[in-house]
């Protein structure tokens, strides 16, 4: 077990580290560099930041993100646990309905929501039929957040599951036996033996709802999320320094959160997506 | 049947309003993708044209996804698995930051990576207008996905018991990471497959960016078919798109699963015919336990030297203070010693999975081994916790030696027959590991360290997880394996009987050195300190001033003549020990001293008394068990002289 061993172990490592060089880190580095590389250098940031379509844009991906997270991870929290506690006819059915969506690509789940709140959608009808007039969500901000919901709330349940699943059932026996409510046992014992599944799953969550492309493209490519923005300043504007500058900014924004979570949580978590 | 609460219902309703957000969408998508008319419904008829349609309009983004779907597994597979490996296997701080970096991919949208790929290697135009582009983006997107499922089931699994089984038995670095750890780290393996597979054919944010008019990928040519408004192109597309996942998501939840583990009752664990021998050996061992029967074939064991071996770890702990030993060719000697008193690191040492410290040199015979590796000192290893290769059966993980060795086909059947003969297993010859009780898994170990028919026999407490009536048939069983085998074993141990039973010598530690050496007999009877005599057997110590050629206690005298090498001086405070069975109760005016009984326990064979004495400590005598004794009954006791010792501290 000695030099020979760390040679060969070396000769393992080879590979993976220069593909991963040479097609992550030195691009990504390369991109920040072309970021700085317009007439306005480094001080690109400055002015993408503060621009105030750039600004609201920011703003509205940040604001929906975070609302997304949170409707997320209340209803997958109940619905999760509830799932892990509970006996019933057509649980497996249930079980493997909710995940069945987990490997939907974003533009699949953009088209979902088409057909669900879109022009020709489901509820559109339901609501012409009941109160004469189509409600049609699925092009705006509301769509997107429906869209978004729709991508997390599989990953989230499946994670707070594996989560619930962990608790020692007697800790709630033994909070009962001391006499606390069905709302306290939720209070003291279950939420607080959630939280490092409800921060890892919430920032998976928050960080590819930041990031998400495919399920606003499919939906319409003028709502003002940042992704768009970049994506739009790339292709039709041509504008390579602000797209750089923007996708920085956002891939930073992401990263932080992600490890965040993980130095609280003490996991390792990742965007999906 | 419980009543079920308003929280049920409600919670119900709930998961239920879910299910139905996420699955309506896909069986409108169905329906739509089946009907000839979308608006007007069902009604207008089933029909497959649009299906039609989807392989006219986009067949060749289906199977260029597959394509790069598999070119990307395979890429994965091969970067990925020994990057794991090497990241498992050395922590240091260039691997932890590799660790660290190679989840970025994750946390980074894939907008940002694709532009950073565009920009650093966009102007390859051959390059940038071919599928090897989305490539690799997809490899950069899923490789920390196939890492991390191989790094959670290579820590999980521990693979280094497995390494170091198999490089006990003669196998290379090489050998090991094909034959051992690839199959072990497998049900990773296949995980991140799955996951590879399928993020790669559904990815999209990346190559949306990457692809080009004649790269379309499925999740593009799907963007394609919704951004074209009809929807029942867009619908049929998306059931294939479900048909091609579906499998995917299923295979995942089956690996997902833990297999299912059926061990086999031990109904051949001790046939009768076999109790009846192991009990028989048991009894005529305890009955004339030293000298044994010497060996039925000749010795085929080499002799061991130790010289002036230590060891301290990189932390700087020295978990083994410099000692020398010599172990004859035959001779089986028990390392005994309270747990992390550094038995194991010596064991490990003479197999050579430790480096003894400069100056140390381990010989075997009179060769120098200290530089070889273990898979070169051909020594067989059995270890606390098997160690047996989990992908192999019982027949095949007897042979691997053997195989690694070179053998022919034939030759091995022919040793592993013998084996499974030898250890009256042969039933269990193309079992699965975790079909195997604990003992039998220890018979398997055996007998795939002696296959090789190793210089060495090196035994890692290789009884302790088994329970203790299982321990004593196994104990005599190895006991008269290694005599009838003659192989020199180096036996680790921290249980005193076990020790007592199977060595011709024991080696006795304390907390990094060594405190005795001896054979059973000097270290049970000439302790050479405290330390020894109260980690073998109960030592009674008594303390008292020393009167003429006698010691004065409480209750009485007891005589010093049988101390030879010390002379007392008179009025002197004096110590001296000696074990329950070296004093026994007498008839009145016989003792040499008087005391109440304590307690008393029956023990069957012999009762054993609990005597008052000072205020803190009590003296354990063991008593003929036809005597009846009660508690505060006066009890005269009588000590032989010639077995009082002293001790150092």
């Amino acid at each position: 077990m000695g030099r020979r061993f760390n040679l060969y172990l070396f000769l393992l490592m080879v590979p993976g580290v220069a593909f991963f060089a040479a097609f992550f880190l030195l691009p990504l580095a390369r991109l920040a560099l072309s970021s700085a590389e317009g007439p306005q250098g480094f001080k690109v940031y400055l002015l993408s930041l503060t621009h105030p379509r750039y600004f609201t844009t920011l703003l509205n991906t940040l604001l929906l993100s975070i609302a997304v997270t949170l409707a997320t991870l209340v209803i997958s929290g109940f619905s999760g646990v509830f799932l892990t506690r509970n006996q019933f006819l057509g649980k497996n059915f249930v079980l493997s309905m909710l995940t069945f969506p987990l490997a939907f690509p974003g533009v699949v789940v953009g088209f979902m929501i088409i057909l669900l709140v879109g022009r020709q959608g489901l509820i559109g009808d339901v609501t012409r039929w009941l109160v004469g007039e189509k409600l049609v969500l699925a092009y705006s901000l509301t769509g997107l957040f429906l869209g978004y919901l729709y991508f997390s709330i599989p990953r989230v349940i499946i994670t707070l599951m594996a989560a619930a699943e962990k608790i020692d059932p007697r800790l709630e026996e033994a909070a009962r036996s001391l006499g606390a409510s069905p709302f306290r046992v939720v209070k003291d014992v279950l939420i607080p033996a959630l939280v490092p599944g409800l921060i890892s799953s919430g920032a998976i969550c928050f960080a590819t709802s930041m990031g998400a492309f495919g399920t606003a493209f499919t939906l319409a490519t003028d709502i003002d999320v940042l992704p768009i923005v970049i994506y739009t300043e790339f292709t039709l504007l041509a504008n390579i320094t602000t797209a750089a500058a923007l996708s920085i900014v956002l891939g930073l924004i992401t990263w932080i959160a992600l490890s965040i979570a993980r130095s609280i949580s003490g996991t390792t978590v990742a965007a999906a997506g | 049947m419980k009543k079920k609460s308003k929280l049920f219902y409600i919670q119900l309703s709930l998961t239920l309003l879910v299910c139905a957000f996420l699955i309506v969408p896909v069986v409108l998508s169905v329906t739509a993708g089946l009907t000839a008319n979308y608006i007007v419904g069902v009604r207008s008829g089933l029909t497959l044209q649009w299906f039609g349609k989807v392989w006219e309009l986009y067949r060749d983004t289906i199977f260029r996804s597959i394509m790069i779907g598999l070119v990307c597994l395979g890429c994965t597979l091969m970067l990925g698995i020994p990057a794991a490996y090497a990241m498992v296997k050395k922590q240091n701080r260039f691997t932890r930051i590799f660790e660290e970096l190679l989840v970025t991919p994750l946390a980074i949208p894939g907008l940002a990576t694709a532009l950073a790929l565009i920009v650093s290697y966009g102007r390859f135009t051959d390059f940038r207008k071919s599928w090897l582009f989305i490539l690799v983006g997809h490899v950069v997107f899923t490789l920390p996905f196939m890492v991390r499922s191989v790094i959670a089931v290579m820590n999980s699994a521990n693979t280094t018991q497995y390494e170091e089984g198999a490089a006990s038995l003669g196998a290379g670095f090489w050998h090991r990471f094909f034959h051992i750890v690839i199959p072990i780290a497998m049900p990773g393996i296949l995980a991140g497959s799955l996951m590879v597979f399928t993020l790669s054919i559904g990815e999209f944010n990346l190559t949306w960016m990457l692809h080009t008019p004649t790269t379309k990928t499925l999740p593009v040519g799907l963007a394609d078919s919704y951004a074209s408004m009809r929807l029942e192109i867009g619908s049929a597309y998306t059931i294939a798109f479900f048909i091609m996942i579906i499998p995917l998501l299923i295979a995942m939840q089956w690996v997902a699963k833990p297999p299912r583990k059926k061990v086999i009752p031990e109904k051949t664990e001790l046939s009768t015919d076999l109790r009846r021998t192991t009990e028989m050996e048991k009894n005529a061992l305890e009955r004339n336990p030293i000298p044994r029967d010497r060996g039925r074939e000749p010795v085929s064991g080499t002799s061991l030297r130790l010289e002036n071996c230590s060891k301290t770890f990189p932390d700087g702990t020295q978990a083994l203070k410099p000692f020398s030993l010599s172990v004859k060719a035959g001779e089986t000697v028990v390392i005994l010693g309270p747990s992390g008193c550094g038995k194991t690191t010596m064991l490990r040492i003479i197999a050579g999975l430790e480096t003894p410290d400069p100056p140390g040199r381990v010989f075997f015979g009179d060769e120098d081994v200290t530089e070889l590796p273990i898979e070169k000192r051909n020594v067989g290893m059995v270890f606390q916790s098997y160690a047996l290769f989990p992908n192999m059966n019982v027949a095949e993980n007897i042979a691997y030696g053997l195989k690694v060795r070179g053998l022919g086909a034939a030759e091995r059947e022919r040793r592993v027959s013998e084996m499974l003969e030898m250890m009256k297993i042969t039933e269990l010859r193309n079992r699965r590991v975790d079909q195997l009780s604990g003992g039998q898994k220890q018979r398997v170990a055996l007998a795939r360290a002696i296959a090789v028919r190793p210089r060495l026999l090196l035994m890692d407490e290789p009884l302790t997880a088994l329970d203790a009536k299982l321990r004593d048939v196994l104990r005599a069983e190895i006991d008269s394996l290694l005599r009838s085998l003659g192989i020199t074993a180096i036996y680790v141990t921290h249980d005193q009987a076990e020790a007592m039973a199977l060595g011709d010598r024991i080696v006795v530690m304390e907390i990094a050195r060594v405190s005795q050496v001896g054979t059973p007999r000097e270290i049970y009877f000439k302790p050479q300190n405290r330390f020894v005599a109260d980690f073998i057997g109960t030592l009674n110590r008594v303390t008292g001033r020393v009167e003429g050629k006698g010691l004065i206690v409480p209750g009485g005298t007891i005589p010093l003549e049988g101390i030879s090498h010390l002379q007392p001086k008179a009025g002197e405070e004096f110590e001296v020990f000696f074990r329950p069975e070296q004093a026994e109760v007498v008839g009145p005016g016989e003792g040499h001293f008087k005391a109440t009984v304590a307690a008393s326990f029956f023990m069957g064979d012999h009762t054993r008394l609990l005597l008052d004495w000072t205020d803190a400590s009590y003296l354990t005598i063991e008593a003929k068990s036809n005597q009846v004794f009660r508690k505060g009954d006066l009890v005269e006791i009588r000590i032989d002289p010639a077995s009082l010792l002293t001790l150092r501290t």
